[in-house]
């Protein structure tokens, strides 16, 4: 541990180095991760207080179904508020797990090992809470399911042209394609859990969900064809799902919606806030489960570089709409961006483009890239930034339309609010629940980092150890 | 099912045992690693997976399936939008892009489950619970005539522990 407290600034290239001095051996590996598996007054603290959350919101919620949407603070015609944007904000979220689980997985980011799985299991239930909001949009939110294409008696299907049931579609597969790549990268994880197991009730639980997993030459050999190949259809179905979801708005005729640039600024815009919830998570586990030897400072840094960068397209993407909409000559567009930096919505527009565009460039700074306390506080507020930017993409459109005569404003109520709470109830139940029952790092793969033992440390037979060098990701 | 366990502590060890084991052809090899190696890849000689088949075949099926479900769906429930065509393929691109990627992915995984033989009741013999926590095991599938040389081959090569299984 002392490596790490008096570990050097490195170059500016630190995110080559993917190694884990602090960690030597398999069995190491296996004893540290299982360790944080035991629950701690902190964590039912943690627990207690995300099911208060959530008994909060499906408070709300009852109250809304009782009373109807008129509780909500919609005001026609602003008929999509805090709900739809509590949508795309959790999408999202979700899209970061995929991105560091799955693309860098394919472009041989080491630094990811040992971030991954926390990115994963955030992105599940992040979709999972992004699927929640829709229904709670709903009128009659029972009748949810007529977005789905079954055979019924009386022959009607859904419209196949309209955006909302493309969002189905891609939601849907998000959520059962990550869920799928979160399990199959877990079972030999579970096995692990297995074979160290006492307790004859878990132990048997546990050999039902690894699927009597043995480590088998040949069970590895297809286990990595098929991650691979999850992860090459992975890749782009992160990126098509904030693209559909962006279609919402894009295949309206509102201004601030039509705009053939929401696919990538909505894409970006979800990797980057992904990024800020994956170090909001991160950070506090690194420091409570004393893993600062497996997510090193290395690790936050290179993570740091892909947040800035996504910041910087951001940036770049609000600049484009502004441009686009003086170029563009149209005035109810240039009427309408004026009022939202400007004008009406101007706090919201601010929040926005401090929170998103003006902050992460601290990173910049190597210094700050490698402070966790800067970045954790950093993370927040892009969390905060992130979420109002979906505020400042689908409440001022509707409120500023073309005729002046439906111009208006809006303000979300205590129930808009107390269902907001009850969804970050939702997502860190679950996720508090996940880390507490499976390896929050992945022991495998961190095991592929670490240099396996050779003979010539045990004297046998050193002529022959030097063709077993291990292939240490980002050294080539 | 009848055979020696093997039982290393050392990877280079494993994997000159495999290669020695592979080239006196003693019998099915079977190796057990806490986490995949290249060198016992290689060391094995095993073909390459045909799980990417299962992906392509599934994906394909699944595009086709997505379009197939959009058009059948719109001509049976026929509404005019915005004086769009019926069957309008470019959206309906999406419905075979999300289906191709649902169905691909799950016969991956299908495609993992029946080439590495999973779900499986039990561990059978010839596995170890070390083996998934830092050790590497090698079973070696032979008749009862073949038990010693396997063994002195295995202890040859630095095994910790070999015992003979059934």
């Amino acid at each position: 541990m002392a490596t790490i407290a008096s570990e050097p600034r490195r170059p500016n290239i630190a995110s080559a180095n993917v190694q884990l001095p602090a960690v030597t051996t398999y069995e190491q590996v296996d004893d540290e991760i299982i360790a944080t598996l035991r629950p701690t007054k902190a964590w039912f603290a943690a627990l207690f207080t995300a099911v208060i959350c959530l008994m909060i919101g499906i408070s709300a919620w009852m109250y809304q179904i009782n009373q109807g949407l008129g509780v909500a603070g919609y005001n026609p015609p602003v008929m999509c508020g805090v709900y739809i944007v509590s949508f795309v904000f959790w999408v999202g979220i979700g899209h970061a797990g995929t991105l560091i689980s799955a693309i860098l997985y394919l472009f041989r980011a080491g630094f990811r090992t040992t971030i991954y799985r926390a990115a994963e299991a955030m992105t599940v239930f992040a979709v999972m809470t992004a699927g929640l909001f829709p229904i709670l949009h709903l009128g009659r939110p029972w009748k949810f399911f007529w977005l789905i294409p079954y055979p019924n008696w009386r022959l009607l299907w859904p419209q196949f042209k309209s955006p909302l049931v493309w969002d189905v579609f891609a939601i849907s597969t998000y959520l059962t394609i990550s869920t799928t790549f979160l399990f199959v990268g877990l079972i030999p994880d579970i096995a692990v859990l297995r074979d160290r197991e006492k307790n004859p009730t878990r132990r048997a639980l546990l050999a039902f969900l690894s699927f009597g997993w043995r480590n088998s030459e040949r069970e590895w050999r297809h286990f990595a064809r098929a991650y691979l190949f999850l992860a090459a259809v992975s890749t782009p179905l992160v990126l098509s799902v904030h693209s559909v979801v962006s279609f919402d708005f894009a295949m309206a005729l509102t201004p601030g919606w039509h705009t053939t640039i929401f696919p990538p600024y909505f894409v970006a815009g979800a990797i980057f806030s992904g990024i800020g919830m994956v170090f909001t998570i991160i950070i506090p586990i690194r420091k409570w489960f004393h893993l600062e030897h497996y997510v090193t400072l290395n690790h936050l840094d290179a993570a740091a570089k892909l947040c800035l960068t996504t910041s910087l397209i951001v940036g770049c993407a609000y600049m484009v709409e502004f441009f686009i909409a003086w170029y563009g000559g149209v005035q109810a567009e240039q009427d309408f961006f004026w009022n939202r930096v400007f004008g009406q919505w101007w706090w919201a527009a601010w929040i926005m483009l401090t929170c998103n565009m003006i902050l992460p460039l601290s990173l910049f700074s190597q210094k700050l890239r490698r402070n966790p306390a800067w970045l954790w506080m950093l993370s927040i507020t892009i969390n905060i930034g992130m979420w109002f930017e979906r505020f400042v993409i689908v409440v001022p459109s509707l409120s500023h339309e073309y005729e002046p005569w439906q111009w208006t404003t809006y303000a979300p109520t205590w129930v808009d609010y107390s269902i907001l709470l009850g969804s970050f109830g939702w997502f860190f139940m679950w996720f508090l629940l996940f880390v507490k029952q499976l390896p929050i790092i992945a022991i495998s793969e961190v095991k592929e980092i670490v240099p396996p033992r050779l003979k010539r440390l045990h004297g046998h037979t050193p002529e022959t150890a030097d063709d077993f060098e291990p292939e240490i990701p980002g050294t080539h | 099912m009848r055979g020696v366990l093997g039982h290393f502590r050392e990877l280079d060890g494993a994997v000159d045992a495999i290669t020695e084991l592979k080239q006196k052809k003693l019998g099915d090899v079977t190796v057990f690693t806490p986490t995949p190696r290249h060198e016992i890849d290689h060391a094995v000689e095993a073909p390459p997976s045909p799980v990417r088949m299962f992906m392509l075949v599934g994906g394909l099926s699944g595009c086709v399936f997505g379009y197939w479900m959009a058009i059948w769906a719109s001509n049976a429930w026929p509404l005019v939008v915005g004086g769009k065509a019926i069957s309008s393929w470019i959206p309906y691109t999406i419905f075979g892009f999300e289906v191709f990627v649902l169905i691909g992915a799950l016969s991956t995984v299908a495609g993992l489950f029946i080439n590495a033989r999973i779900p499986r009741l039990t561990l059978t013999v010839g596995y170890d619970p070390r083996f998934s926590h830092g050790d590497f095991g090698i079973w070696v599938e032979c008749s009862p005539k073949q038990f010693a040389s396997a063994e002195a081959l295995l202890r040859k090569h630095g095994a910790v522990e070999v015992r003979g299984e059934r």
